[in-house]
């Protein structure tokens, strides 16, 4: 039983990580971009999402959208609104990486012949994500965390089968108990993966003085 | 073939570049001197498309820098090297020399590489190829600074104050391998302080002044007592230099 729910949790996780990851890069580049509507749009949604309560936005894509005729499922929805919402954490902090990139590396890289795409990808946001990688850490964690509010719309992840199974059981204190140790294992194994990586990113400044 | 035409260029309300013509054919070996201020540093962002122009014409082999498509081209024959190196600080020196290589021009990587291990050879840093840039001192980053741009095999080169950030011992290092590298033919434009070395190793100096070019003149004729130095402007610069 726990462990149909610790696999729910993890993948919800797994999938909304690299989902909101992907959602920060691109919204992160459209706030710094040169062209100001790509910049407002950019901006615009790291401000909205982030000043939502993530249960209010669930609610919303769950219980608000079937009502126009969207339905979709606990799960796909889960992931989606996770992905959005932190997608916007993400974006933010991955702008201000970005910022801080040294402009004369970027103006090599412009005029060596570098594309802008391939600019982005293999200077900018790999020097961006140096600095930004452990703030980066902090959210994907904070993620993880927020899944259990997916069991508000009948997601049955860690949390909502740590309900039945103490409603069944009537042993709430074991149940939760167990429940809080197993998020505290999730979290440091992912802070521990964001450590080995931060540290590969960062491998090239040994030594430096 | 380097065309200037009547080059104006404005930041906000302040013109730095009031009409520069000046045009610059392959094989030279050209100096631009001025005092800070006087748009040499505008002048070379405008060659390689960092700055866009307000006015005139800058035509490189026939190619316009203000045309995206073409300044696409004008990139491929240009490479610059840049006061503070600007290196990749995530990409070892090798793949610093070899990413615009293979990703602009296309060329395979095995070549690149064989080519980068000369380049790096040829500046006595053939050890140096997995280090890191934040491993090097600043001539070592500057000289991996000019393999870069080398391994592009440039048509022109264009050299922003390449020893300004760099400690006098280390400055020698840098303007040995340049020293070699006019004599082998490249083109060469150096925006520099370094009058003794513009002086060494251009054919041509050209002045500018407020945004003006004051002198355009063959090395010799520029440091002659009825040349340059007739110029009261570019004798005061130049015995300036020469206290610092």
């Amino acid at each position: 039983m726990f462990w149909d729910g610790f696999l729910v949790t993890a993948s919800v996780s797994a999938l909304s990580i690299v989902g909101s990851f992907l959602i920060g890069v691109i919204v992160a580049f459209g706030a710094v971009s040169r062209r100001p509507f790509l910049r407002k749009a950019a901006r615009g949604y790291i401000g909205l999402f982030r000043n939502i309560p993530f249960i209010v936005q669930v609610f919303f894509f769950y219980f608000g959208l079937p009502e126009i005729g969207v339905y979709i499922d606990a799960f796909t929805t889960g992931t989606m609104a996770l992905s959005i919402a932190v997608g916007a954490y993400a974006a933010d902090v991955l702008r201000s990486g970005i910022e801080n990139v040294d402009t004369g590396v970027i103006e090599a890289a412009e005029v060596s012949g570098l594309s802008r795409f391939k600019i982005y990808r293999r200077i900018i946001l790999p020097i961006a994500l140096r600095v930004s990688l452990r703030p980066l850490g902090s959210v994907f964690i904070n993620l993880v965390l927020t899944t259990s509010i997916l069991s508000t719309i009948t997601l049955n992840e860690l949390t909502g089968n740590a309900k039945i199974v103490a409603s069944d059981t009537f042993r709430p204190f074991e149940v939760y108990f167990f429940l809080l140790l197993f998020y505290c294992v999730l979290t440091y194994l992912l802070s521990l993966l964001i450590n080995l990586w931060h540290r590969r990113l960062n491998r090239f400044m040994r030594g430096a003085e | 073939m380097i065309e200037i035409d009547n080059l104006h260029k404005k930041f906000g309300d302040t013109e730095v570049l009031k009409g520069v013509s000046l045009s610059i054919a392959p094989g030279e070996v050209v100096s631009i001197l001025g005092a800070s201020g006087s748009g040499k540093s505008t002048l070379m962002r405008c060659m390689n498309g960092l700055a866009g122009l307000n006015g005139g014409s800058l035509l490189i082999d026939g190619l316009d820098v203000s045309k995206p498509r073409e300044l696409r081209e004008i990139r491929k024959r240009c490479a610059t090297v840049f006061q503070h190196f600007n290196l990749y600080p995530h990409l070892s020196v090798l793949d610093n020399i070899t990413l615009a290589p293979m990703d602009v021009l296309g060329r395979k990587k095995a070549e690149v590489e064989a080519e980068a291990y000369a380049l790096l050879k040829q500046v006595g840093l053939a050890d140096r190829a997995d280090a890191y840039p934040g491993q090097l001192s600043g001539g070592q980053k500057q000289r991996i600074g000019i393999c870069r741009a080398l391994a592009m095999q440039p048509r022109y080169l264009l050299l922003d104050e390449v020893t300004s950030a760099l400690d006098p011992e280390m400055t020698g290092e840098v303007l040995d391998v340049l020293a070699a590298l006019a004599r082998s033919g490249t083109t060469m434009i150096f925006v520099t302080h370094e009058i003794a070395f513009a002086r060494e190793i251009s054919s041509r100096i050209v002045f500018l002044d407020d945004g003006v070019v004051r002198a355009d003149m063959p090395t010799d004729r520029f440091f002659a007592e009825d040349g340059g130095y007739g110029d009261e402007r570019i004798a005061r610069f130049l015995a300036k230099m020469r206290n610092k």
